[in-house]
């Protein structure tokens, strides 16, 4: 009953923002996040060539920048920069564009979060530059960076949480005129990744400001870095999976819009999202299974944990095959692949996320392999786990990013894509693609051969065994040089599309779902029951590790510098 | 009957040896996960025995409170310590408890929960709440070991497993509490 009740709310809705066009006062807002995005994404991206040059061993890096300073803000400009930028500034484009545009309210507080973001950065980023917080991305104790560094992570949280605040007074704004209505589809992936963004970044709340900041400022003496790891991975990994739900909210949404399809089962999509929503945040503990004081059984149980994630991501690649098919055929493909080469390859909009989808395969069995307590035992902090979330974040989610910003920048510009530019950017898809082939590749490799990550040039005073990863480092070396052409021309496509494309319209591909589906039941829509049970698998997700290591902690550690 | 079949197979995954040992080594996952997980295998068997048996139901369990305080007494008799303890302990205890959780708590709770009216649902809830913190409040707080198959550090994890999820339970009657349906629905 609710499907045609949706169908015709978003026929009006399209109706709407083709009269009035883009709302100018929410693209400003989308903008500006997606500009800092690929700001960050040059400035990250020319970092990871410094490290990939210096573990190819042909740079060395000068004494003023050292190399886990680089790395450190490589892994924060891209991950926590890029990444939230690019989720935040893509969602409230969705939410403008489904829900009828932005409340005032919520765009005043778009506003406030974004600076608010911005000015933790700042802070984030003076220390780094002074060299005193080269701590990595992760930031684990009892490595102790400058308290300022914490107190810009706070702002940075500060601001996700207006903005999610925004997001769900929007929904609810939406919700009360459209009764009985279930929520446009981007609008209801909005919503989780709002739900799990407050979910995550909670934990690192915690972490940093009761015990990171008054251990760095002295006030106590130790810190217990078991429970801050662990806490760190409630938010690092759900973080992980956000930037994954965003880009899945485009495969399900946007893709099959851009090959003419329809969308395929709206139920199944509403139970993929709320099924990673409640099983997410647990799924952290697979980053700490080589850690030790956690118990074995404990392990054991969070890997099924861990793999229950997996579940949804199968129900997707499902999902999306049976899209392509069905769109395909429809299109006179005939035999069984015969579909297959119908698709629009030419279109950049389709092949990035295309090969994002693809990568997938292998990154995700990566993932499955790292979650295994015995495999990870051969690979964990090796070069292995680099070359794994390179083909996750660097393919998976970013180049899906990718293909949504040759639509979603023309559109919040009122600009068009042209040939030219759809020709520049399957080009850079294709470097791109090569780039981070050669250089995950090498990555896995050298993992496998017992390469640790995190360490900058060195051959180990010429042993033998080590030497023999050179070849592979030498790879990633070639491998990031030609990411970053990639990035340069991605962030001049961006510029170029958002102020000096010709002006026009462009669409904001939104797919139907198939004519004739059953209706999704309402339960769907139910947000309340299920944040209440994402937080009951939480809380009994934590309570028994977290006791153990609070009651049984050791004497906890002074801060240390190390580099 | 794919829900018989689900709730059948959950049932039989529990009851394997090394499954139940592994989940009964551990006081907060024998109580908070076994113990839940059985009575959920008795609700989704449940369905099959109501269309089957419907004038039973109907006779027995017409307005659904006789089915909710057979669940009741079921379950808080399993968070008794003293019962856990035996049903490591006895052979028929553990036997018991197969049975018990999903058949006389499973079944009864999916007959009942539909028939109760929203306020009787939320003073259930509110009946597990106060019972939660309280059980948590006992077990946090109690200097003795409460059960002789489990360490005290295991008594303690329960009883945050307790606090925890009672807190679960407010945020969930505020939500019902401050939110109303029909803004929206």
């Amino acid at each position: 009953m609710a499907i045609p009740y949706n169908r015709k709310t978003s026929a009006i809705n399209e109706k709407t923002n083709k009269v009035l066009g883009v709302n100018l006062d929410d693209a400003r807002i989308s903008k500006s996040y997606l500009s800092v995005a690929f700001i960050a994404l040059l400035l990250g991206g020319l970092l990871g060539l410094l490290q990939g040059l210096n573990r190819a061993g042909v740079l060395e890096l000068p004494v003023w920048l050292n190399y886990y300073q680089v790395l450190t803000a490589h892994g924060l400009l891209l991950v926590v920069v890029m990444s939230a930028f690019l989720t935040i500034g893509y969602f409230y484009a969705g939410l403008s564009h489904t829900l009828g545009g932005l409340l005032p309210k919520v765009r005043k507080i778009a506003w406030t979060g974004f600076w608010m973001k911005i000015f933790g950065f700042v802070l984030v980023v003076i220390p780094i530059l002074m060299n005193e917080a080269s701590v990595m991305y992760t930031f684990y104790p009892p490595m102790a960076a400058h308290p300022l560094f914490y107190f810009g992570l706070v702002f940075i949280v500060l601001g996700v949480w207006a903005l999610s605040i925004g997001a769900f007074i929007n929904v609810a704004h939406w919700r009360k005129n459209h009764k009985g209505q279930h929520l446009p589809i981007l609008a209801f992936f909005a919503t989780g990744v709002f739900v799990l963004l407050v979910g995550a970044t909670a934990f690192v709340a915690v972490e940093v400001l009761f015990m990171i900041i008054p251990w760095t400022l002295g006030w106590v003496d130790t810190i217990n870095v078991m429970v801050a790891r662990t806490l760190f991975w409630a938010f690092g990994h759900t973080a992980v999976n956000i930037w994954y739900l965003t880009a899945v909210s485009a495969w399900y949404v946007i893709i099959p819009k851009v090959i003419g399809g329809f969308r395929w089962n709206d139920y199944l999509t509403r139970v993929v999202v709320i099924a990673l929503v409640i099983m997410n945040i647990t799924g952290g503990f697979h980053h700490q299974i080589i850690d030790p004081g956690i118990s074995l059984p404990i392990k054991f149980m969070h890997v099924f944990m861990s793999l229950a994630i997996g579940f949804p991501s199968l129900m997707t690649a499902y999902a999306m095959f049976r899209v392509f098919e069905r769109t395909g055929r429809r299109k006179g493909g005939k035999g069984a692949l015969g579909w297959f080469k119908k698709l629009p390859w030419g279109d950049v909009r389709f092949l990035a996320p295309f090969i994002a989808m693809a990568a997938f395969i292998p990154a995700g069995a990566g993932g499955i392999v790292q979650s295994t307590n015995q495999l990870d035992q051969v690979v964990h902090n090796t070069m292995w786990v680099v070359g794994h979330f390179h083909l996750t974040l660097g393919m998976t989610v970013v180049m899906t990013f990718f293909g949504i910003s040759y639509w979603l920048v023309p559109h919040l510009s009122q600009r068009v894509l042209t040939p030219a530019m759809n020709k520049l950017g399957v080009v850079q898809t294709v470097i791109w693609t090569i780039g981070m082939i050669i250089m995950s590749f090498s990555m896995h490799t050298a993992g496998l051969f017992g390469s640790p990550r995190r360490t900058s040039f060195t051959t180990y005073g010429d042993f033998s065994a080590t030497l023999g990863w050179d070849p592979y480092m030498a790879a990633v070396g070639i491998g990031a040089t030609l990411l970053l052409i990639a990035v340069i021309l991605q962030v001049y496509a961006v510029f170029n599309m958002m102020f000096f494309a010709p002006k026009g319209e462009t669409e904001f591909p939104i797919a139907e779902v198939e004519p004739g589906e059953t209706p999704t039941p309402y339960m769907t829509e139910r947000w309340g029951v299920w944040v209440v049970v994402m937080l009951v698998v939480i809380a009994m997700a934590y309570v028994l590790p977290l006791t153990d290591m609070i009651v049984n902690a050791p004497p906890g550690s002074p801060p240390f510098k190390t580099w | 009957m794919t829900q018989f079949i689900y709730g059948l197979l959950l049932y039989i995954f529990l009851m394997l040896p090394p499954v139940a040992d592994l989940v009964e080594s551990i006081m907060i996952t024998h109580m908070h996960m076994q113990m839940p997980l059985l009575v959920i295998s008795g609700m989704l068997m449940g369905g099959i025995l109501k269309s089957r048996f419907p004038r039973f139901f109907e006779k027995w369990n017409s307005n659904g409170i006789p089915g909710i305080t057979l669940f009741m007494i079921i379950v808080i008799y399993w968070t008794i310590p003293r019962t856990m303890d035996e049903a490591l302990t006895l052979q028929s205890v553990e036997i018991w408890k197969f049975i018990s959780l999903p058949f006389l708590a499973g079944i009864p709770l999916r007959d009942s929960w539909k028939k109760l009216s929203e306020a009787g649902k939320n003073i259930i809830i509110i009946i597990f709440t106060i019972k939660y913190f309280g059980m948590g409040a006992l077990y946090i707080w109690t200097p003795d070991q409460l059960c002789n198959n489990y360490l005290l550090i295991d008594q303690l994890t329960l009883g945050w497993g307790f606090v925890t999820t009672a807190i679960c339970l407010v945020i969930y009657l505020v939500y019902t509490y401050t939110v109303d349906p029909s803004e929206y629905e």
